[in-house]
């Protein structure tokens, strides 16, 4: 007999499944608890080239307190039933809303919406995890509270938490967004409520000023983790500056890779550059503007050559920098002097400012992503092979010059073994880079489906044996990752997982922890 | 029986952890309902036009499509438009958002 759900978790009968359906609607009411293929629709679309079945939830919550969510594990630890969490379900190109694993139940936060403090003197905030980065950007506004948001790229329709909580990273100076993070509320598998840091102590009112407490820190242990449900999440949002220069700096060869690296290190760590600069290849930018049907047809990766034509036709560099200065009127007066010696010291360096591309559609994004305003121009890469296939490829790197050379040329050596572009940025940290690449295909061609696959799981394989390794990835290969980084550490997650949810309820397979 | 007992002393833990989060909840913020979108031009505005007023997806205002049409994209998206889920636009709210979409353009 045909089941009535479109998926069924790992090792739960129907009968208890039908149980442990009835308890929630006992909690949540029926609305919020979806079951038909209709309803679930949403939840099972995803870019990775593997099918969506592999990923199809058996059911939805939709939780709107923390009251429901603890009895919700309570039910999941009775019947063994594995939910995954999401807030706002937009972590396109790693998984979307989609669970890890086919069966599992999802945990909808989106409704969980409330913003529950924002300090304009002290700028932090407070907020739940269906609280979206338009929302707070919105209130932020409406109360002329003077603070800005570092946001990803899809800024208004994701949130801090699920970015944060994931390690995303903004463009901002506060775009390494987990240091920025400042106490959270979590529902452990038990069912207890934890409040980390000044938070578990009664009346305290430095929940969200001071990050460490007392005792082990605990924050890091629920990102990219699956031991509890994070019901409040506390950050630092960055006052906004009296004066804001946003700038670009083109360079023409691959190779110049090296020169910008070791120029803008010792502007970033110094703090003269203090955002999180990107250093994006002409492929990543080209399809705010181009077309690559105009270049290119047929299989294949695009050759250097069409590479060179739409550089001239679009006015992008190879390399094009995007970083910003802040602070007062005279500050940035003194950096931009610091900052045009630097970069015009080689001869190499073509530097634009507002004056001269304020109308250019990539500078005016990237400005945007830099002063924390919405905008979701990025999407433009979907268009460039179109048919909604996506995986961000994320390893990390030195900031050094040498070093990103290396990792660019092996990248694009990859991506051509499978027809693929090269569509990759760095992101300079303090004394990292992440290095993205977006790598795009045709999710309705099979063979691009499959060429696809292969050529992450090479990328993965290659990086990863000359030690360099990926700090994020999508949920078809966590487990992959998670061996990368060897035994022990994944013992020791194992560890834990088992202490703090030893019926493995929760988002079993997240960063290939079970 | 020892079993029991442990069991019986993990439920009155969970309990009064429980308690123990509503007295804070209720000490700490004022109720509060939560975001609820307006009408179908802010979710269009907030929502939609980042892509489809910017030259990243097709132009959808003006067109007249069908409200049957805008609904079902909209729940199981297209190619690289990801879906919206009913806990981030109610039914309610997309049969505004479809409304506004369709409408011609001298009803916006």
């Amino acid at each position: 007999m045909a089941s009535k759900y479109i998926a069924l978790p790992k090792g739960v009968s129907e009968k208890d499944f039908d149980a442990a359906i009835v308890k929630f609607r006992e909690i949540l009411g029926n609305d919020s608890v979806l079951t038909s293929a209709e309803q679930l629709a949403p939840y099972t679309k995803t870019m990775m080239p593997v099918s969506d079945a592999e990923h199809t939830l058996s059911a939805a919550l939709l939780a709107t307190t923390v009251e429901q969510i603890q009895k919700i594990v309570a039910v999941c630890n009775q019947y063994k039933v594995p939910i995954w969490t999401i807030s706002t379900g937009k972590n396109l190109g790693y998984g979307s809303a989609a669970p890890a694993e086919r069966g599992q139940v999802v945990l909808d936060l989106k409704r969980m919406n409330r913003i529950l403090e924002v300090d304009k003197d002290l700028a932090f905030a407070l907020v739940e995890p269906g609280v979206t980065y338009q929302q707070l950007y919105d209130y932020i506004k409406e109360h002329k509270l003077g603070l800005w948001l570092s946001m990803p790229a899809p800024t208004a329709i994701a949130g801090p938490v699920g970015n944060t909580l994931d390690r995303g990273v903004g463009y901002t100076p506060y775009g390494e967004q987990f240091l920025f993070a400042c106490g959270m509320e979590v529902v452990l598998a038990n069912g207890e409520v934890l409040r980390t840091g000044m938070g578990s102590m009664p009346n305290s009112n430095t929940w969200q000023v001071f990050k460490w407490g007392y005792g082990p820190y605990l924050d890091g242990i629920f990102t990219q983790s699956n031991y509890g449900i994070v019901t409040k999440f506390g950050f630092w949002l960055m006052p906004a500056p009296p004066a804001f220069k946003p700038f670009a700096i083109q360079y023409q060869h691959e190779e110049d890779i090296v020169e910008i690296v070791e120029t803008i290190r010792p502007l970033r760590i110094s703090g003269v550059i203090p955002n999180a600069v990107v250093i994006a290849h002409a492929l990543y930018e080209a399809p705010v503007t181009a077309k690559r049907s105009d270049y290119v047809s047929g299989p294949g990766s695009i050759p250097d050559e069409a590479v060179h034509r739409i550089m001239k036709d679009h006015k992008l560099g190879i390399w094009n920098v995007y970083a910003a200065l802040y602070g007062t009127q005279e500050q940035i007066d003194v950096n931009w002097k610091i900052v045009m010696e630097a970069f015009l010291r080689s001869g190499k360096a073509k530097i634009l400012t507002e004056e001269e591309v304020a109308e250019d559609a990539a500078f005016t994004y990237r400005a945007k992503l830099m002063c924390g305003e919405m905008t979701l121009t990025e999407f433009s890469l979907y268009n460039w092979r179109g048919g909604g296939g996506s995986m961000w490829f994320a390893p990390v790197s030195q900031a050094r010059g040498s070093e990103t050379l290396k990792q660019m040329a092996l990248t694009k050596q990859i991506l051509a073994k499978y027809g693929l572009d090269y569509s990759g940025e760095f992101i300079v940290g303090m004394r990292d880079m992440h290095h993205i690449v977006d790598v795009l295909y045709d999710k309705t061609d099979p063979e691009q489906v499959k060429a696809a696959y292969q050529c992450f799981d090479e990328l993965l394989t290659e990086f990863s044996a000359r030690g360099y390794g990926t700090y994020r990835v999508n949920t078809a290969f966590m487990d992959k990752v998670a061996e990368t980084y060897g035994p022990v550490q994944r013992n020791i997650h194992k560890t834990l997982k088992k202490a703090l949810d030893p019926n493995g309820i929760l988002a079993p397979g997240k960063s290939g922890i079970r | 029986m020892k079993r029991l007992k442990l069991k019986a002393s993990a439920f009155f833990f969970i309990s009064a952890a429980m308690l123990m989060n509503n007295a804070w909840s209720e000490q700490e913020y004022k109720p509060d309902a939560g975001f609820v979108w307006k009408d179908g031009a802010e979710i269009y505005a907030k929502v939609c036009a980042y892509c489809h007023e910017a030259n990243v997806g097709p132009k959808i205002l003006n067109r007249e499509l069908p409200v049957a049409y805008i609904r079902a994209i909209v729940r199981s998206g297209i190619l690289a438009m990801p879906a919206f889920r009913s806990s981030e636009i109610d039914d309610e709210s997309l049969a505004k958002l479809a409304n506004f979409i369709s409408q011609k353009a001298s009803q916006h």
